[in-house]
């Protein structure tokens, strides 16, 4: 039985925390003040300790270092009343120390309380600074939580599951999620439906036989035949042929395949994951999915929330992006609250993959001299919902920065007006630098205070570039 | 100024009855399952009244 101290001043809340954390048979003890719980502390081992973070006399906090000072070996969940500064609990509460929001409900509590049992709940891996649910997915909104319950249940059980959801979202990481939570014997296998050139769909689903045509040298199993015994996942699923899809029914239905110019059945016992960005409003209007195969495979769809509507996420997303790559590059660059508001005020009409690569950008960008994070001035994009006056849309570079001088630099200084998808960070990135360059008759003083870096950080990215040339 | 500061102390104050309140909804559910006496259902469903009460006593302050 797991011992568990909990503390907070709030002793109605308590009460009745105490009574459900009981019924989740635990053993639990309170503490009204951090005397009380210094003193629990210092005579008994607990488990847990789910901890108050505004405390009569100070601050939840003072208890942390009393247990770090003193060696204490216990998992500490912070819990605060107030949802203003969740975001900032979020922040603080870094590699084992977790947070909860009034009112906990018994679902989260016994999340938290049972982590520790490495059962199948969604785990928290101590090696990350941030809670990582099934191995992979991070996330502590409403949203989000909905979705590992479903996740929860789906993954005990056979069924084929449907992704659904803007691009961008991680539909890829939560079939990894799905897979991990599942602890089949099989690996995971993943192909992408929209990828595969319309003749060799066959054989990259069946496979072949040596010499079933042109060019197939070898036997080749196909990604039913390799995903056994684990899951297969579909991505892109609606841009595969209708044409190709009877065949897809056939597998499903037969759990058996037959490479291409073979005769054998072979029998396949997978789960199929499929993903799609289209809405099932889409799927059927369009009848870019046969309806045998839509039911054949959703049999228990799952929405991904876009961005957008978990706000509360993207802090964690940010810092969880950032602390990745200061960990590759051994740096220690930090968000502040400024660079936090301008993220939170963004639609990311591109989802995560747009939050990684702006982080990554600014990471690029960044100063380090004052050790941070260089965002742009704003996150225009061509796919933004943003409603923008067309006279916004393209600001030119001597705006990107607070630092910007009042005269406008010449003409040719603007990027180019069709900056396209595709081109990557870097590329913008050296093109602003050699335009601002250039703008400033080769001044990198005024230069690098157009664009908001230290001179050394710009002296660090030319010779970048040349050494790349 | 002075009005939208008692707001947010009004606003500050309901939310520790209506705390109250789910975590007591979320115990009933608990005991439900559990199988626990009519009796003991009865004290939570009793105490989620007094919570509501003051709930709305905190919030007629508004106005005052």
């Amino acid at each position: 039985m797991k011992s568990v101290l909990l503390v907070d001043d709030d002793l109605e809340f308590t009460d009745i925390a105490c009574r459900i954390i009981e019924y989740l048979e635990c053993e639990v003890f309170s503490a009204a003040t951090l005397k009380e719980a210094k003193q629990w502390l210092d005579t008994q081992h607990f488990d847990h300790v789910l901890l108050d973070f505004m405390l009569p006399d100070g601050s939840g906090l003072h208890l942390l270092d009393h247990i770090n000072v003193n060696g204490i070996s216990t998992q500490v969940t912070m819990i605060t009343g107030h949802p203003s500064v969740k975001n900032a609990i979020a922040q603080i509460c870094s590699t084992e120390i977790g947070h909860l929001t009034k009112p906990i409900d018994a679902d989260d509590l016994k999340q938290v309380l049972c982590n520790a049992g490495g059962n199948n709940l969604p785990n928290k891996n101590k090696t990350q600074s941030h809670a990582l649910y099934f191995d992979c997915l991070i996330g502590e909104s409403s949203t989000m939580k909905d979705m590992y319950r479903m996740i929860e249940r789906v993954a005990q059980t056979d069924a084929n599951i449907m992704l659904l959801g803007e691009s961008g979202v991680g539909k890829e990481m939560v079939a990894q999620a799905i897979h991990n939570a599942s602890k089949l014997s099989g690996q995971r296998v993943s192909v992408n439906c929209g990828a595969i050139p319309k003749d060799l769909i066959g054989s990259e689903l069946f496979g072949h036989e040596k010499g079933a045509f042109t060019g197939a040298n070898a036997q080749k199993k196909g990604v039913f035949e390799l995903a056994q015994d684990g899951t297969l996942f579909l991505d892109e699923l609606t841009e595969m042929p209708i044409e190709m899809q009877p065949n897809l029914l056939r597998v499903l239905e037969t759990q058996t395949v037959t490479r291409v110019g073979g005769t054998k059945s072979i029998d396949v016992n997978c789960r199929v994951i499929s993903a799609t960005n289209r809405s099932v409003e889409e799927i059927a209007q369009n009848k870019v999915l046969r309806e045998d195969i839509y039911f054949r495979l959703a049999v228990f769809p799952i929405s991904i929330p876009p961005l957008r509507e978990r706000k509360e996420d993207i802090a964690l997303l940010a810092q969880y992006f950032l602390n990745d790559m200061n960990k590759q590059n051994k740096s220690s660059l930090a968000l502040t609250d400024l660079d936090m508001a301008l993220l939170m005020a963004h639609d990311w009409p591109g989802n995560i993959r747009e939050l990684k690569h702006t982080i990554h950008r600014a990471f690029i960008m960044a100063d380090l001299q004052e050790n941070k994070l260089v965002f742009p001035a704003s996150f225009d994009s061509p796919f933004s919902r943003a409603t923008q006056a067309p006279a916004n849309a393209n600001p030119p570079p001597q705006i990107l920065s607070p630092h910007a001088p009042v005269t406008p630099p010449p003409v040719n200084t603007r990027l180019s007006a069709d900056t396209a998808v595709g081109t990557t960070i870097e590329e913008l990135e050296k093109e602003l630098i050699y335009k601002t360059l250039a703008s400033v008759d080769g001044n990198k003083t005024n230069a690098a205070k157009i664009l908001g870096i230290s001179t050394k950080t710009l002296y660090n990215r030319l010779n970048s570039y040349e050494q790349t040339h | 100024m002075e009005n939208k500061q008692s707001v947010e102390t009004v606003i500050h104050d309901a939310r520790k009855p209506l705390n109250h309140i789910t975590m007591n909804a979320e115990l009933l559910k608990i005991m439900v399952d559990k199988s626990i006496s009519p009796e003991d259902i009865k004290k939570v469903a009793e105490q989620i009244i007094v919570s509501a009460k003051e709930c709305s006593e905190t919030m007629q302050q508004l106005l005052k």
